[in-house]
């Protein structure tokens, strides 16, 4: 029983060296996050930072973190603080670190000109040091020395200015050259991850407790920067689109909001070229291909979920549908373009172009309503059986109610694939390059009545129309030229506008989805 | 048939029926004498020698028993003896099951429910069910109350029958006033009638459930044991109230607890492992002198 390890029940106030560890692991944070905006291109590598270059202060506190991570391993093992440290770092830490020493040794060798076979050993030998140094000391120092050298070798080439802003490296064989202004942020933020992992661990006091910190700031730091780039790919388009966007957009006068942009095409009379006529294909068309998967859909789920029985029919289904939605858009372009197009009076059409994309918008639709009508609770449809309620009843007022939720998301999820499609588009509908405003769909005021059958047509739904992805796509294939003033202003602004007419159905989707949840909740 | 058969005569029965064998004990038959309990009130439900099975699994075997009206019938024994597959086959809740294939007759006011042609939305109209957990809808108290009669068309309240005249919202008022007080959940509701019946505390969405049934005026009540997930203070209510229901309903109810059988039920039947009908006769009888061995076993703890 007295083999397990104890350390106080009741920790002290923070110490110093806890103090310490906090601190390295703040500020390998914040080199982190200042390394991710270098990687970005906020600030540059040879922007001066208190008199240095930002690259070789970089190199000066990756180094000072290197020696203090060491420097907490040493004084656990050494027995001057508090800790409660395994007699491991353990496997995948080794594993880690043997391949980190292996690609560090392999890449200075290659630098100091040494051929195939001796980089190969010189890694070799480095990943097993580093292999053996990990796995067979004492916990505190497997995880600090390791780091603590990568983390000075990297330092110590940063201040003495081996990697640094004017340095660039042909890739012998690619024909590509790694540009000092890519390496050092990817070497600084791999850096700062593995000292911050190694400080963490070292201010919870290594063992269980110092593992689970360590995860902590690993998991934080690599979920920050992937909602970072998230984030910078948003920014980056708006603030790229937003002088086109708003390009002669007033408040007041007239028609008190006059947003040219969005209100005028691209014809030789706008002053203002605009984007109209394929933003309202883009709407129409996401309408058109709802309006079709939707129904369908949700009631195949219906029948394959409530009626059929579960079985190998519906087992093949199942499977069918999940390759159909995995299936490429330009197949079912082609598919469009070969089936529906010659139905439609043989030429692209925008009702062509809704029935392509709500065959694709088909399969998420079916599969999503079809987990969310099974995810109603059995005991509901007891319930209203017990009460003598027929099935189909059943089905519309408890089973449908209580899936709408789950049907809204995938028709979310459905709808922003199918916004951005251009393969389809460009097979089936798509319309000119810069459609004028007159070009612009009008579907509702396009019904006619007719004496003879079909009695209803809509020349609107059987012309050619422009969509926003599809107009971007044939602007850049096309040169970015023609009568616009500038193409580029006018590219940037059209791909915001995309952007944001999803963020909108999103949005719509969301709403719905919320409504309902609280109703059934509430 | 009466209890006071010579017990002698089928004690001796030498073809072996109703005898099995467990590694080479003899185990205790079962008398079809134990099982023919006779009331003064009038026949509800006639149960004819009735068999289910699970696909290979005998799940009831050959049960009979005459179920009178207005009164509390329980039905107990350990789990797995077949006394809810016995409950939903009353309702045809079974037909529910694929698997499930029922055989025998229920005679439900003299007219067997196992005939071609029997309606089962007017059969389960008539036999309500509230179950194990309860399960009210996820929409409001009122519409979880008027749900039955909206969806049978006793009640119209759509925007057509408003359109038109028919709506009868002072009906509807009325069935959830009348349903909700006869489930004793009228005064805690009252106020909040619009809320999500999700919102509820168990004990109170159960008398929902009750008084959901209630709402589409049924004659028979089944319940699977309805208290088994309340704590003892909604369980006091339900037993209340389901004493309180027999007056008007045909009440059956299934339940682990002897004790609750004791307090609310008129007659008692005890089913054993194996799916069959062991003892059925008045509850004072069951649980102060019954006829079996078996029986008298489990009421004290021995068995099961």
């Amino acid at each position: 029983m007295s083999r397990a390890t104890r350390t106080a029940l009741v920790r002290d106030d923070r110490t110093a060296y806890e103090a310490a560890a906090g601190a390295a692991v703040g500020i390998s944070g914040i080199v982190f996050v200042v390394g991710l905006a270098t990687l970005l291109g906020v600030v540059g590598i040879d922007d001066p930072v208190a008199g240095l270059e930002l690259s070789v202060l970089f190199g000066v506190v990756l180094l000072a973190l290197g020696v203090t991570v060491v420097g907490f391993g040493m004084a656990s093992r050494l027995g001057y603080v508090d800790a409660a440290p395994q007699p491991s770092a353990g496997i995948v830490a080794a594993a880690a670190f043997t391949g980190i020493w292996f690609a560090v040794g392999a890449a200075v060798s290659g630098a100091a000109g040494i051929g195939t076979a001796g980089r190969l050993a010189v890694g070799a030998v480095l990943g097993g040091s580093a292999f053996a140094v990990t796995a067979f000391p004492r916990e505190d120092v497997g995880s600090t020395v390791p780091v603590g050298a990568v983390a000075g070798l990297c330092g110590l080439s940063l201040v003495v200015g081996v990697i640094g802003p004017g340095w660039e490296q042909a890739l012998v064989g690619y024909n590509a050259t790694l540009f000092g202004d890519t390496v050092v942020p990817v070497v600084v933020l791999f850096t700062s991850l593995v000292t911050g992992w190694s400080a963490a661990k070292a201010y919870g006091g290594f063992g269980a407790r110092g593992r689970n910190v360590g995860a902590y700031v690993l998991i934080y730091l690599v979920v920050g920067s992937i909602l970072t780039v998230l984030v910078g790919l948003v920014a980056f388009v708006t603030v790229r689109g937003l002088p086109g966007l708003f390009g002669g957009f007033s408040v007041g006068g007239a028609s008190l909001v006059s947003w040219p942009f969005l209100t005028n095409g691209a014809g030789l009379t706008a002053d203002v070229a605009g984007v109209f006529p394929a933003l309202l294909g883009t709407v129409w068309l996401v309408i058109g291909a709802v309006l079709f998967a939707v129904p369908t859909g949700v009631g195949a789920a219906v029948f394959l979920s409530e009626y059929a029985e579960q079985g190998r029919f519906t087992g093949a289904v199942e499977v069918a549908t999940n390759g159909l939605w995995s299936t490429p858009s330009i197949v079912f372009g082609l598919f469009g373009a070969a089936f529906l197009i010659p139905r439609f009076g043989n030429q692209k059409s925008l009702i062509a172009g809704m029935l392509t994309l709500g065959f694709m918008l088909l399969p998420l639709v079916l599969i999503t309503s079809r987990e969310a009508i099974l995810a109603v609770p059995d005991e509901y449809r007891d319930a209203s059986a017990a009460l003598g309620v027929s099935k189909w009843k059943t089905i519309r007022s408890v089973v449908l109610p209580a899936a709408i939720p789950g049907i809204a998301t995938g028709v979310i999820l459905g709808v922003g694939r199918i916004a951005g499609e251009t393969a389809p588009i460009l097979l089936t509908m798509g319309g000119g390059v810069l459609p004028g405003k007159s070009a612009a769909p009008d579907v509702l005021g396009g019904f006619q009545l007719s004496g003879s059958p079909p009695f209803v047509s809509n020349p609107a739904l059987l012309e050619a129309t422009s969509a926003l992805p599809y107009q971007l796509y044939a602007l850049i294939t096309a040169g970015l030229s023609g009568n616009i003033e500038n193409p580029q202003e006018f590219a940037w602004g059209l791909a915001l506008t995309l952007l944001l007419v999803v963020l909108v159905f999103y949005a719509v989707g969301i709403a719905t989805r919320y409504y309902f949840r609280r109703k059934l909740h509430q | 048939m009466s209890q006071t058969d010579t017990a002698e005569t089928t004690a001796n029965r030498t073809d072996g029926e109703g005898v099995s064998t467990t590694a080479g004990e003899t185990v205790e038959e079962t008398r079809p004498e134990w099982t023919c309990h006779e009331t003064d009130g009038e026949t509800k439900l006639a149960v004819g020698d009735l068999d289910v099975h699970y696909g290979d699994d005998h799940a009831l075997k050959g049960v009979s028993m005459d179920i009178p009206e207005e009164s509390v019938t329980a039905l107990i024994g350990p789990s797995g003896c077949g006394k809810s597959t016995f409950l939903r086959c009353l309702n045809r809740m079974n037909d529910r099951i694929r698997a499930a294939s029922v055989d025998g007759t229920v005679e439900f006011d003299g007219e067997n429910i196992y005939q071609d042609g029997v309606d089962l939305v007017e059969l389960r109209k008539r036999v309500g069910m509230v179950f194990q957990s309860p399960n009210p809808f996820p929409k409001s108290i009122r519409e979880n109350v008027s749900y039955g009669p909206r969806k049978h068309g006793d009640i119209e309240t759509g925007l057509l029958a408003r359109l038109t005249g028919r709506a009868e919202p002072d009906r509807e008022e009325d069935l959830v006033k009348r349903s909700l007080e006869r489930a004793a959940l009228w005064e805690e509701v009252r106020d909040r009638l619009d809320d999500n019946a999700l919102g509820l505390s168990g004990g109170q969405q159960q008398r929902l459930c009750i008084a959901r049934c209630l709402a589409v005026d049924p004659e028979v009540i089944l319940m699977d044991e309805p208290a088994s997930a309340l704590d003892p203070i909604a369980t006091a209510k339900i037993e209340d109230l389901i004493e309180d229901l027999a007056e008007d309903y045909t009440v059956v109810v299934v339940t682990h607890s002897m004790q609750q059988a004791a307090r609310v039920s008129d007659q008692t039947a005890v089913f054993l492992t194996g799916g069959e009908l062991v003892e059925y006769d008045d509850t004072q009888k069951i649980f102060e002198d019954p006829e079996s061995q078996r029986v008298e076993d489990y009421i004290s703890g021995k068995f099961g």
